[in-house]
Parts: structure tokens; sequence; C-alpha cells
């Protein structure tokens, strides 16, 4: 099983082979993950799935016409293929009734299909050089050569230097097409060359990931980034660093394990960062939501309780008669473990004081509890007024709106309505 | 109806253009003059944001063309600016305040340049001008409507242009924003520049605008407001639809043919 010897050993990299694999796939990841920010910013996830398959006839025909395994020879026949499969979705979207997504899903069956079949032929003509082609499916990492390292490597450092370049460019073609039209940039132009580097991005992919799960490695990076940062900058390099990050496990992972694929490892990997950032991430992530949540649960509750110990001083006329937990209870239905933590907290928080008459407000929970009667009431007061509910509909309304209100709003909300003495119901609005 | 102006610092001479094939306006063909206000008013559907697509060059036209300035809009770009629909983008894009307002100096900077500290500047000027200073680093999507729009504007702004051509700036903002947003186009006119607006809410209109373009797929009048918004133009504009050039269109977009050779 796992062993910290074995991880040390293999991220010495003593070994070339290990090399070889490690060093090809960051570069091909960090490539795709880079370019992959403004395929998943202007919304075309789909569009690079499609280029990602339809790269496989090119593949079989060049080998057809050439006899070469090479990436030399099969990458350009790679390219020329996706660039077809771009133009075609282009050309259906603007000149048939085809709605975008089903140009896209045509254009990937069609292109994918002839890819197959000009595979099946290929491994049926039984030419002894075909062995591994089958590979551009899924990927084959460990069949990565020294070669094969320039191929990547010259293609990652032309593609980043070309989005660094044209950073802002691409930038404001996603975000606002139409504008950078108007002022002038050569949207066609630009939109030609993203689509390129696109298309080259998937096309070095291909021998580490496959076809098939290609256009992971392009959007997964970017989508797993945008939950950590509201930056363009920074979602870039840290898409980058979540893809080398898992192209060294998923190596790792292949290395290991004997007959494990390396690609679909690293997708494996990329996947799971990209979940953790779906649940953990500070303020996008789903805990951090939950947690909002809960915290906006609970300060409902504290403030209902508080609200309810008012009332009861309120209808006494006189705020300084302790309330015990059943005469709270009595008051309002509360949840009995819920409503002990509250007054625990609200006691903590020193707006409400414990002695042998029970619960009390103190003079800062007596200010508190106004506040949250008028505000409430004040919404009840609106609701009738501006629209004209009656007085026995507005109670639940206002009861959701009290706990949501900012200074701002509390002073237009008074003003609107000429500072008034009276609710709708003719109780005491508090000052 | 249509005024004739000397001098114009926009010209639209018979514009056709078509959206899927279907007509979306007919012949449009008026001017405004340099320093005013005017508004572009018409029910749903009246082709008014693609009037000035069209004059943008952001949709083709079918026939017709524009002069701005009396030139081509090829000659005269850096001196336009266009703030598009609130709408026609997804605000949930990793960016600031700051960085929207940025966009608008891009074209002055070219290509490959980097942004300057006098393009900083710029935009924190045109922030400030917009109320929006404050809200600098925010990130847009947590912008309210308004906030947003008044962004849009600080990038136009930011363009240090002449001519304005802004897509219902108006709509869906509060009452706040409607008037600091009044109060810029009038004080931009009042240094001069020209400002075409697309407006979707009549009451206002009248009280904005100074110059008025009524569209109905087809000009129904355009100059001066006391002259043109009149009940009979509105009647015109919002009253009954041309039933046989909205037939004739239908046709040719459903046989999907070109309205011209």
């Amino acid at each position: 099983m796992l062993s910290l010897k074995e991880l040390l050993h293999f991220l010495s990299l003593s070994e070339p082979n290990i090399r070889y694999v490690v060093f090809g796939t960051i570069m091909v990841g960090i490539a795709a993950a880079v370019i992959g920010n403004f395929t998943f910013l202007r919304k075309r996830a789909l569009v690079g799935d499609a280029i990602a398959h339809a790269v496989l006839p090119g593949i079989c025909l060049a080998f057809m016409l050439q006899g070469s395994r090479s990436l030399w020879v099969l990458l350009p026949g790679a390219f020329v293929s996706g660039w077809l499969a771009l133009l075609s979705i282009d050309w259906i979207n603007r000149n048939s009734r085809l709605k975008p997504d089903a140009a896209i899903g045509l254009v990937l069956s069609v292109f994918f299909g002839t890819g197959v079949l000009l595979l099946t032929y290929i491994q049926q003509s039984g030419d002894g050089s075909q062995s591994g082609l089958k590979h551009f499916l899924f990927g084959q990492a460990a069949a990565i050569l020294p070669g094969d390292l320039w191929v990547f490597g010259l293609t990652g450092l032309l593609l980043c230097g070309l989005v660094a370049l044209f950073f802002k460019e691409f930038t404001l073609l996603s975000f606002d097409p139409d504008f950078a039209q108007a002022a002038g940039l050569p949207v066609r132009r630009l939109e030609l060359l993203l689509s390129t580097l696109t298309v080259l991005a998937v096309v070095t992919g291909i021998q580490t990931v496959g076809v098939v799960l290609m256009a992971a490695l392009l959007i997964t990076p970017a989508a797993a980034a945008r939950f950590w940062t509201d930056r363009l900058g920074a979602m870039v390099l840290l898409g980058a660093a979540f893809a080398a990050l898992a192209s060294v496990l998923g190596s790792f992972v292949s290395y290991q394990q004997p007959n494990m694929p390396t690609g679909p490892w690293i997708i494996v990997v990329l996947s799971a960062i990209a979940f953790f950032s779906m649940v953990f991430a500070p303020r996008r992530g789903g805990l951090a939501r939950l947690w909002d949540k809960l915290r906006h649960a609970w300060k409902i509750r504290e403030e209902n309780v508080l609200k309810t110990i008012y009332h009861s001083g309120e209808s006494l006329g006189d705020f300084t008669a302790g309330m015990h937990i059943e005469a709270v209870q009595g008051r309002r239905a509360f949840n009995p473990w819920q409503l002990r933590l509250s007054l625990f907290t609200l006691q903590r928080r020193g707006l409400l004081q414990y002695g042998a008459s029970g619960y009390r407000l103190s003079g800062e929970g007596l200010r508190e509890g106004a506040r949250l009667a008028r505000i409430h009431r004040l919404w009840e007061l609106y609701l009738t007024e501006y629209l004209r509910l009656a007085p026995d509909h507005v109670h639940d309304d206002a009861e959701a709106m009290e706990h949501l209100i900012t200074p701002e709003l509390e002073a237009q909300l008074e003003a609107a309505l000429g500072y008034p003495e009276r609710d709708p119901h003719d109780r005491d609005i508090p000052r | 109806m249509t005024t004739p102006v000397s001098e114009p610092a926009l010209e639209v001479h018979d514009l056709t253009v078509t959206y899927q094939r279907k007509p979306a306006l007919w012949d449009v063909d008026f001017a405004i003059p340099a320093g005013v206000l005017a508004g572009i008013v018409g029910p749903n559907g009246a082709g008014k944001s693609t009037l000035i697509k069209a004059i943008m060059e952001l949709l083709p036209t079918a026939s017709g063309y524009v002069r701005i300035f009396g030139k081509s809009l090829e000659e005269v770009r850096g001196r336009i600016s266009y703030v598009p629909q609130r709408e026609s983008v997804d605000w949930d894009f990793p960016a600031s305040a700051l960085d929207v307002v940025l966009m608008g100096r891009y074209r002055q900077r070219g290509l490959f340049r980097r942004l300057s500290d006098r393009d900083r500047r710029i935009a924190r000027d045109c922030l400030h001008q917009v109320g929006m200073e404050a809200f600098a680093s925010r990130q847009i999507a947590q912008l309210s409507g308004g906030q947003q729009q008044r962004v849009f504007l600080a990038r136009a702004l930011a363009q240090e242009a002449d001519l304005y051509l802004m897509d219902e700036p108006f709509a869906g903002v509060d009452a706040s924003t409607e008037e600091a947003v009044l109060e810029l186009l009038t004080r931009l006119r009042d240094s001069g520049k020209t400002i075409l607006v697309v407006h979707h809410d009549l009451q206002t209109a009248a009280r904005y605008f100074d110059w008025m373009i009524m569209l109905n797929t087809r000009l129904v009048a355009a100059g001066p407001r006391e002259q043109v918004f009149t009940n009979e133009m509105l009647q015109e504009t919002y009253g009954g639809k041309l039933t046989l050039l909205q037939a004739v269109g239908n046709l040719a977009g459903s046989k999907g043919l070109p309205l011209r050779e």
C-alpha cells in the first residue's frame, strides 16, 4: 500500500520515466487550465468537449496518410480536425435554426463517430505500427517520450505567453463582447486566436488524458478556482496550481498501482479538488452558505425570545418582573432545547439577567427588545398602508422582515410612514 | 415627421435591419444635432435597442448607412461610447467595479499595452462621478442593480467620448440611481456632449429628454421634444399596429428570404 518512502522516491524524480510523465502531464495540465479559464467564463465548456472529441478523426487520418505515430505527425492532423469542428459549430449556429446545444451535440457525435470508425478500420487493417493509437481515447501518459516533452513545453510556453500578452483583451471579450466590439477591439480576430489556443491546448492534452476526458482538464481547474477567488488573475494562477497538483498526484497513483491509467486519475484528483472547493471554499462554498443560513436562523430565534420577554413586560406594564422558562414557553411555542440555548446566549451577551424571579431584560436588552418590537410594527404598518393588506394578514410577513433590516432601511421606513406612533393593531410603536 | 438638422452629430440614412431575417427596422432616417440629450421611445419590440446596435455596427444592416460627426463609424470610433443593457452581461464575473471601469480605457491604451497609473486615476475619478468610489474594489456580483448600472456609466465616462449611445440606462434601477444618472447625463449634455438613450418609460421621457426619436419598427417622428412628443405622435407610435407591414415582414422571416437582393 501507500508508503511515505515510495512517495519520496517518486517525488525525487530519479527515474527518467517518472520524470517524463510528471513533467509532461504538468505542462499539459497548466496549459489547458490557463486557457480553460476563458472557455469556462465564456460558458463554452460544451464546445470544449466537442472539440476534444472531434480531434480523433484528424489523428486517424494523419496516421493513415503518413503511417507514423510521432506526435509531430499526429498533432497537426488533430489540430485541423478540431478546428473544422469549431468552424462547423459556428457555421450551423449562423446558418440554421438549430439551437446552439443541438449544433454542439451534432458536431461532437458526427466527428467522434467518424473517428471511431477510422480507428476500427486502422486496427483491422493489421498495420504493425498501429498499436497504441487507441490510447488516444483515454490517453496513455506512460508513453510520453523525451521528444514529446519538447512538443508540450513549446506549445505550453506559446499558449501561456499569448494569454499573458492578450490578458486584458481576452478578459473583456469574455465579460462583454458587444462593448469590446463597439470600443473597436478586433473582436473577430481575438475570438479566432482564443479558439485556436483552445484547440491547441486540447490537441496537446489528448496523449495524456485522451479525447474523452480532455474537456475536464480544460474546465475543472477554472471551475474549482472560481470558488476561492473573485479576481481573474488569481483564478488563473490557482487553476494552474490545481492542474499541476492533480498531475503529480495522478501520476503517483498510476506509478504506485500497476495498471492504473494516469490520465483518468488526474481527472479523478482534479474532480476531488473541485468537489472539495464546492463544499469547503469560504463564502462561495456549500458549508459557508449553510453556516450563514444557520447563523441567520440562530439570530432570528434569539430575537424572537427577546421580543417575547419584551412583549410580556409591555403587557404587564413592568419590565423589571422576571420570567421563567415555562412562562416564555406559554407566550410563544419554542423548541424547549433551543429556547434554553437562546436564553443562555442572550444572558451571556448581557441582554438578559437571571435572578430568583427568572429572566428579565437588562438595560441593553430592553433597548434591543424595544427596537425589535418597533421594527415589527413599522413593517406591519408599511404592509397595511402600501400593500393594502388587511391588518390581520400582515403579521407573518413582518415577522420575516424585521430580522433583515439595516439602519438605513429603518430610517427610510420611518420617513415613508411619517414617523407614526401607533401600529395597525393600535399598539404603541416604541421609540 | 422628422426635423432637418444642419451639421448633425449623428445621421441615420434609410437604415433597414433584419433580425433573424425578420425586419426589425424599416428605412429609419433621422439626424440629431450635437449637444442634445435624445431619447428613443417606442413599445416593446419596436427595435429601439436594434437601432443603436446597428449604429454601432454590432448587427448587420440590410441597407442604409450611418454618419457620425460627418464621418464613418470607423473613422470616429474613439469619440463614441456605447453602454450595453445591464442584463446583457453575466455579473458573476470575477472582476471588481474598478476592473470594469478600467475596461473603458483598453482602447486608448491599445493592444499589448499595460494600463498606466493615469488610466487608474481616470477610472477612479469616473467612479467618483457616479458616486461609486467607495465600491471600487467590490466584486461586481455584490452590487445592486442600480450600482451595476452606475459602474457601466463610469466605464462609458472613462472612454472620454463625444457621443454616448446608451441602452436602457434607467431600466430596473432604484430612485436615487435614476436621479444620479439623469443628473450625470444632463451635465454631459451641458458640457457639449451628445447623448442618445433608449428609454422604456413614457411617463419620465418628457421630463428627461430635449430631443425625441419615436420608433415602432419604422420611424414615427424625430425632433425637438416639444414638437414631436404630442398626443397624435404617441398615438401613432403606441396605437394601432401596421398589420400589413407586419404581415409582409413575417412572410420574409418565415421563408428565410433576404429583404434586399
